[in-house]
């Protein structure tokens, strides 16, 4: 079960800041992801959010929301769905396994190392078709040797939970 | 000029080029860049809880108090989380294409101009939406190409979406909206953002795409920047 204020909470909004959606879905008219011709609408995001209904990883837009804040720029109210979108996510438990890395390296450096990203998801990227990419990447591609971050002092974190991973 | 530098974990790896262009540029005009110590990664666009992500630019803010009042930020997500998790507005926090306008332009030593080239200036998402974080000089690549005399096409694609972000989670999508930019543009594509600098030039066959740096470095007297 999906909590509609914590996916709410998660992305910085309070529940009244939503309401204000019109309806008048021309979030969805220019959504970057109907140029993959997979049709999806925001507004139909939001408003099952409210109902307090189940939204699923499959979800076109939890899938493919590529983050480009059209929506956003549209949207009479400037509604930020990508980060709403994001907050799905995170409850959904959707991370590839490239971000779970990229995290991964923040852990343990407080920056991503690119070479230690790429070697962690090489099952990945060999399954779905990358390599023939690589020597494109490598051509620029810039080898260095990672840096360690000092530690964050979980004191510094405001919700005392999260956060304070470096 | 003193800035605060933030050059993101990006420009430390397979963006090292727009770090080197961003820093011979501004230090050509006698600008002088300090990275802000122990500097830690942004958070990019992983983080599903606002908070989490804010934390991790606040923690970069705290580093830079009492030494930089105007930080630079020339990655996209980057200079977006920073001047988001400046609430209080104490910094200056800029991107560069903003410090490439009228001035920085006739003030700029040209060596080469862009005669008989074509250029399309891409922008992508992140340094044009959203409008609270948006860079302010939104025309900056094609006032600096028409001003050296180079030719501008496809303007209709600068604010699209290349993608970018979805590259290593589903290929199909940003191989799908990089062509379409690549498809619908002409000449050589100038960007400034390391990932649609990624999503495009993994795509773009024999076409060319260069950082607007690389414009910049061409036009002051660099060779082969082009
Ligand atoms: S940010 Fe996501 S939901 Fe909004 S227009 Fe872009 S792809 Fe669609
Ligand atoms: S554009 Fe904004 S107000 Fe209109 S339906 Fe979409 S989210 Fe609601």
């Amino acid at each position: 079960m999906q909590k509609t204020d914590h996916v709410i909470d998660l992305a910085g909004y309070k529940k009244e800041d939503l309401t204000v959606c019109l309806g008048c879905k021309i979030c969805a008219s220019v959504c970057t992801v109907n140029d993959l011709s997979i049709s999806t609408s925001p507004q139909e995001l939001l408003q099952t959010l409210f109902l307090g209904k189940d939204i699923s990883a499959d979800n076109p837009l939890v899938r493919y929301c590529t983050g480009c804040y059209r929506c956003t720029q549209a949207c009479p109210w400037d509604i930020r769905i990508p980060e709403i979108v994001r907050a799905l996510r995170d409850v959904l438990a959707t991370g590839s396994p490239f971000e779970k890395a990229f995290k991964g390296s923040l852990d343990i450096w407080g920056r991503v190392y690119e070479p230690y990203v790429l070697l962690k998801a090489v099952p990945f990227l060999i399954k779905e078709g990358y390599l023939k990419h690589m020597n494109r990447w490598i051509e620029y591609m810039g080898i260095h040797l990672p840096h360690k971050v000092k530690k964050i002092n979980p004191s510094n974190n405001s919700n005392g939970q999260k956060g304070g991973t470096l | 000029m003193n800035y605060g530098y933030y050059p993101g974990c990006s420009l430390t790896g397979s963006a090292h080029k727009l770090d080197k262009g961003v820093r011979k540029v501004l230090e050509k005009q006698g600008h002088v860049l300090k990275e802000i110590p122990d500097w830690n990664c942004c958070g990019a666009f992983e983080y599903g809880d606002r908070n989490e992500l804010t934390n991790f630019s606040k923690r970069n803010l705290e580093k830079a108090r009492g030494l930089f009042s105007e930080i630079i930020a020339p990655c996209p997500a980057c200079y977006k989380n920073l001047k988001e998790a400046d609430e209080n507005n104490e910094f200056e926090i800029q991107h560069p294409l903003d410090l490439f306008g009228e001035a920085f332009l006739s003030s700029m030593k040209q060596v080469h101009d862009l005669k008989g080239n074509v250029f399309t200036p891409y922008y992508g998402c992140i340094l044009l939406r959203p409008r609270e974080t948006a860079i302010t000089n939104k025309t900056v690549m094609e006032d600096t190409i028409s001003r050296f005399g180079g030719e501008i096409a496809s303007e209709k694609v600068k604010d699209k979406c290349c993608g970018g972000n979805q590259i290593f989670i589903n290929k199909f999508a940003t191989e799908k909206l990089s062509r379409l930019i690549l498809e619908k543009s002409k000449g050589t594509l100038v960007v400034f953002c390391p990932l649609c600098h990624m999503a495009l030039k993994t795509f773009s066959g024999d076409r060319k795409v260069i950082y607007f740096t690389d414009l910049l470095l061409y036009i002051m007297g660099e060779k082969n920047t082009l």
